[in-house]
């Protein structure tokens, strides 16, 4: 079963403030173990919202609004998705998530995915299988 | 540069109604679009907050908090991850995305080597570069 693993945001990572190198350490760490488990397909850190931009659809029509955005804690400074068998081993490995990070305050949210067979059958379903394939290795 | 695109939930999204045909198949016409152009690095739907947990720390603290979670707006249904020239590449993307009713999408740059500093040290980055090579061979 694939999750995706959420790193909610606070106001340090808002504010962009660098890693300290006992997280970077930590973190090397924790994905090194996650690697050699099979556990980790990829992650990435997001730079704090002032980097980014949203696009609101009304009836389809888009406007853009660029960040930074208000609601901080519900924002996303980062994110992993990991395969496991389950939702509790899910748990588990993020339980290990390193203390290092916010201070020993961070709350990390665990999502599962839709797969293929969650899905509408037939034509859409061969398609959406036929992009797996294609897509390139993030 | 890469991009994290986080499409934001809905009522519906929540309440895991599936998409008309109409729209998946718009959707599924829009991300071979983006496979073509070479900007497409993933792309995945997200079930619902009523089947996902958070895990909260505090100190030596841990607590599991089942959702669903309250503040819809927020919370993430769907996210793709995109290699594009610059923010602006991204937006015009987006802008052409088949999302025919309402819908909030947020475009987030993502972290690269380059963007940290001395702290992540020649180690560090030759760590990370081999547990990425590591990941890729496997796909």
């Amino acid at each position: 079963m694939r999750f995706l693993i959420i790193r909610k945001a606070d106001a340090e990572t808002e504010a962009g403030a660098a890693p300290t190198p006992e997280l970077l350490e930590a973190m090397g760490r924790y994905i090194e173990e996650l690697v050699s488990a099979g556990v980790m397909r990829y992650g990435e850190g997001l730079r704090p919202s002032s980097f980014g931009a949203r696009v609101k659809f009304t009836d389809g029509k888009p406007v853009v609004v660029d960040g930074p955005f208000a609601e901080t804690k519900e924002l996303v400074a980062g994110f992993s998705l990991y395969e496991v068998g389950s939702k509790e081993e899910a748990i588990e490995w993020v339980k290990r998530w390193p203390v290092e990070d916010g201070g020993g305050n961070v709350e990390i949210e665990i999502r599962p995915l839709y797969e293929l067979e969650d899905l509408a059958s037939g034509e859409t379903l061969e398609r959406y299988a036929r992009l797996q394939d294609e897509m390139a290795a993030p | 540069m890469r991009v994290m695109v986080l499409v934001k939930a809905s009522p519906e999204s929540e309440a895991g109604v599936m998409p008309k045909q109409e729209l998946l198949a718009a959707m599924g016409r829009y991300n071979e679009e983006l496979v073509k152009a070479g900007i497409m690095l993933a792309g995945e739907g997200l079930h619902p907050t009523s089947k996902g947990v958070r895990v909260r720390f505090s100190g030596n603290q841990r607590t599991v908090i089942d959702g669903p979670f309250p503040e819809t707006k927020e919370l993430v249904a769907g996210f793709w991850l995109w290699q594009v020239k610059s923010m602006d590449e991204a937006i015009e993307w987006l802008k052409r995305a088949p999302f025919d009713d309402d819908a909030e999408v947020e475009i987030r740059p993502v972290f690269e080597a380059e963007d940290f500093g001395d702290e992540f040290t020649p180690e560090l980055r030759e760590q990370e570069e081999r547990l990425r090579a590591e990941v890729a061979g496997r796909q």
